[in-house]
Order: C-alpha cells, then sequence, then structure tokens
C-alpha cells in the first residue's frame, strides 16, 4: 500500500479501540434503557452467551451460517481502522480512506445475507431479504454525502478532511450532508429504528434469530464495533474530529464519537420501525435527490470559502 | 510492500481466486454461486491492493459487495432452483465455452508475457500523470458525464418498467 502508513502497534490500537469502544457502547444502551451502568450485568449477559451452546443448522448452506458473524466482525473492525482517531493516531491512513470507509462497510451487506441465508428458516431469510432492501435504501445516499464532504478538503484521506475544519465544522458548512448521512449510519448498523433485518416483535430476530453462544455474541459485539465507527466517522467529517480548545485532541475525538452514539442510540430508543416499503420509497424518491442537491451545495461551498 | 511480501500476498490471493472462480460454476445452489463470485472479486480487490494499485482496490471492494449481493438477490427470484436441492447443472454449451475460454486465456497470457512494460515507476507529479487528469477531468467529462446522465436515465426507465402497476396507478 504506496501511500498507507502502517505502524506496527496499529493493529493492536484498532483492536483496543474496538473492544474498549464496544463496552462503552454496552454501557451507553444500559443508559439509554434507564438502567444504572452495570459492569455485572454487561460482561454476565456475555459470559451467559458464551457458555451457551452453538446451534448448527441442518441444512446445506449452514455453513455460511457460522462464516457470517466473523464477517460481520471483520467488516466493523475494518470500518474502524480508518476513522481517524487522534493526530498521532489514525488506524490505516489511507489516500482513498473516503473510499475504503464505505467499502468495509459495504461487507455488512453480505455478512446479514449469509446469516439470513444460511439459517434457513423462513423468517431469517424474510430478514436477510429486507436487510438487503434496507442497504439498496442507505448505500447511495451515504456514499453521495461523503462526496460532498470530501469537496472542501480536495482530498479522500480522512486526515485532510478533519484539517480543513479546524475554524469551522463541517455541520455548519453542510448541514443538509449531516441531515443525510445521519439515518444511513444508522441504518448501516441496523439500529432502532432501522433494525428490519431482525425486527424484533415482528420478525423474532429475523437474520439473527437461530443465533446463539459464540454465535449471537459475535454479531453484538460486531453491532457495537459498528456503532463506534460510524459515530467515529461523523465526529471526523461533521464535528471538526479532534478539534478544540483546552482539552488534548484525542480527548475531543472521544467526547464527540461518545455524544454521537448517545444520541443515534437515544433516537432509536424513542423512533418507532416504520414499514420497509415506506423506508425504500423516501430512500429513493427523497434522500437520493436531495443528495445530489447536497453535492451541488458542497461543491459551491468549496469555490466560495475553500478555493 | 517489499517484493517478497507482495509475493506473499499475490500468490496464494491469486490461487484462492482462481479456486473459488471456478467453483462458481460448479455449485447448483444460486446463493453459492454469487456469493463464492463476491469471493472471487473480492479476492481480486486485495490482489490491486498488494500491488499497490490502492485505488481500484478499494473500489473494487467496495462496488462488488453490494452488487454481487443483489445479483444473488435477482438470482433466487429467477431462477427455477434457488437453492440447489436438485443439483442443477451451472454449464452450458461445454465443449464450445471450454475452447473459448481457454483460447482467451492463453492469448492474454501470452500478451502479458511477450508485451514489453516500461520498467519506469511514473510519480504522481510527473508531467504525463498530470496532462492525463487534466484531460479526464476537462474535456472529457462531458463525454462521462453524457455517459452517466444515459445510464441514470435507462435504471430510472427501466425501474419504472418494472415497476408493478406501471403507469396506471400507484401499487400501494
Amino acid at each position: 500500500m504506496a501511500a498507507g502508513r502502517v505502524s506496527d502497534l496499529t493493529p493492536v490500537a484498532v483492536l483496543g479501540v474496538a473492544l474498549g469502544g464496544a463496552v462503552i457502547v454496552g454501557f451507553l444502551e444500559q443508559v439509554v434503557a434507564g438502567l444504572r451502568p452495570a459492569p455485572t450485568a454487561l460482561f454476565g449477559s456475555a459470559n451467559a452467551a458464551l457458555h451457551e451452546p452453538l446451534s448448527r443448522p441442518d441444512v446445506r448452506d449452514g455453513w455460511l451460517f457460522h462464516l457470517a458473524p466473523g464477517l460481520l466482525l471483520l467488516a466493523a473492525t475494518a470500518a474502524l481502522a480508518f476513522v481517524p482517531w487522534a493526530p498521532g493516531f489514525r488506524g490505516i491512513d489511507l489516500s482513498t480512506g473516503m473510499i475504503a470507509f464505505p467499502a468495509a462497510l459495504a461487507y455488512v451487506t453480505p455478512a446479514i445475507f449469509m446469516a439470513g441465508w444460511g439459517a434457513g428458516r423462513p423468517l431469517a431469510v424474510v430478514g436477510a431479504f429486507r436487510w438487503l432492501a434496507l442497504m439498496l435504501a442507505y448505500a447511495m445516499p451515504l456514499a453521495m454525502v461523503t462526496t460532498a464532504v470530501a469537496a472542501p478538503a480536495g482530498s479522500l484521506r480522512p486526515v485532510d478532511i478533519v484539517d480543513v475544519q479546524h475554524a469551522v465544522p463541517m455541520a455548519i458548512v453542510q448541514p443538509l450532508a449531516l441531515v443525510l448521512w445521519v439515518p444511513a449510519i444508522l441504518a448501516v448498523c441496523f439500529l432502532r429504528p432501522f433494525d428490519f433485518p431482525q425486527a424484533p416483535g415482528e420478525l423474532g430476530g429475523g437474520a439473527f434469530s437461530e443465533y446463539r453462544g459464540l454465535d449471537a455474541a459475535l454479531v453484538g459485539l460486531a453491532q457495537r464495533i459498528l456503532l463506534v465507527a460510524v459515530s467515529g466517522m461523523t465526529a471526523a467529517l461533521f464535528l471538526a474530529g479532534w478539534h478544540g480548545p483546552v482539552l488534548p485532541p484525542a480527548l475531543w475525538m472521544a467526547v464527540k464519537t461518545l455524544g454521537v452514539a448517545l444520541l443515534l442510540l437515544w433516537a432509536g430508543e424513542r423512533l418507532p420501525r416504520p414499514g420497509i416499503d415506506r423506508v425504500v420509497s423516501l430512500a429513493w424518491k427523497v434522500a437520493n435527490p436531495l443528495a445530489i442537491v447536497a453535492i451541488a451545495w458542497g461543491g459551491l461551498m468549496t469555490l466560495i470559502f475553500y478555493s | 510492500m517489499s517484493n517478497l511480501a507482495t509475493a506473499l500476498v499475490f500468490w496464494p490471493s491469486t490461487a484462492l481466486m482462481l479456486v473459488t472462480g471456478a467453483n462458481v460454476f460448479r455449485t447448483s445452489s444460486m446463493a453459492r454461486a454469487g456469493l463464492l463470485l463476491l469471493a472471487a472479486l473480492g479476492i481480486e480487490g486485495l490482489v490491486f491492493l498488494s500491488l499497490a494499485s490502492e485505488f481500484l482496490g478499494v473500489l473494487q471492494l467496495l462496488m462488488m459487495s453490494g452488487e454481487m449481493v443483489i445479483m444473488v438477490f435477482f438470482m433466487v427470484m429467477f431462477m427455477p432452483d434457488p437453492g440447489g436441492l436438485m443439483g442443477m447443472d451451472m454449464t452450458h454449451d461445454k465443449r464450445r465455452a471450454a475452447t473459448l475460454a481457454a483460447a482467451v486465456g492463453v492469448g492474454l497470457a501470452v500478451l502479458a508475457v511477450l508485451t514489453d512494460w516500461p520498467a519506469r515507476v511514473i510519480g504522481t507529479s510527473a508531467p504525463d500523470v498530470r496532462a492525463i487528469g487534466f484531460e479526464v477531468m476537462g474535456r472529457s467529462m462531458v463525454t462521462f458525464l453524457f455517459a452517466a446522465m444515459t445510464i441514470l436515465f435507462a435504471m430510472v426507465g427501466g425501474v419504472l418498467l418494472a415497476k408493478h402497476g406501471g403507469r396506471y396507478g400507484r401499487d400501494d
């Protein structure tokens, strides 16, 4: 990788951020649910899950079922690695980082499809197919918004996009892009209200309904790492990343990331799950045209203020 | 990456890519065929990365994931035996297809070996690279935009034609 700088400690550091972030997200979930953050409850339930035997679907494509959590975890951790965390620590720093990040997120799609298809149960397969509809709805606005926020920096390197915001955060320059970005990243994490592939109460767990034991624990871990990755990228792209007064850069980034994660979880707790047809219809008829407007707006702002 | 590291990534990845690619036509299940094709094309993206072709590699990884899963979706919808339970054969017109594939493969391999590739590596600041960049982003952009709009109109038109109910009203 010509432009990538990968130090020897990078894999350890990325895994540390992923696991630490996932635990903190676990606490945030307890706070949002109105409970007091309790480590015993968090680690107790994880420990209980690990002692449960795996379920082995008796279908020909059952091997996909056990491959899916690993792919999900890989996609989430890879996405996290492209987030610029602090001036000295940025995981994998590519000049094409803003393509690499959605590329990593794109592998959530086959993972969830494999989970549902491999389970070989009707509700699981319905969950997998619903996920495809949801993916088609969120992927285009997500990718187009990425172009809009990269324009002022004139670069697809996330670090450059953070640095171009040293005076004004992108959320103020391109509010429309942020409005389109937030639902898309909630959908990427298959979090409420966009939890269509699992849809508790409707599909009873859907694509993940058959998962037990280690498989289920890995899916839960991957989903929390995904939330850390997209919250971190939101902080970096729209909230000026590590720029801020007084506090050290890494702390600013951590505060902003946790703030975004808390806001997303809090919103998900309070919003009802809409019908999948409505979401797809809104995405294609409203969000996609608006994303083209956002790109034009980003170009205009770049011409006026950044060139 | 050093030459050794490149070779260590390149050759096993290429072998795995060929194995998964060949298996696309040996399985009978549409889901398995699509996911194997995704594996082959994803590994191809990793091969691009190992050859320091960062942009191509990342783009390949991004584009193939969604596309291949959508392909699985459509194949499951349209094929008579999506789960591969009846042992359907994926290959057709075997002798001619195999001959043609072998001929094209040998032809490309001969071309790759016999071509006199430039040994010099040109940096991004070389005048030629800049000239190509300005050409692509300048005068040729009109052509690209025209092609892009044509594809967009074709997609919207295709969706409108396929939509249940069509122009006679909403279907919801």
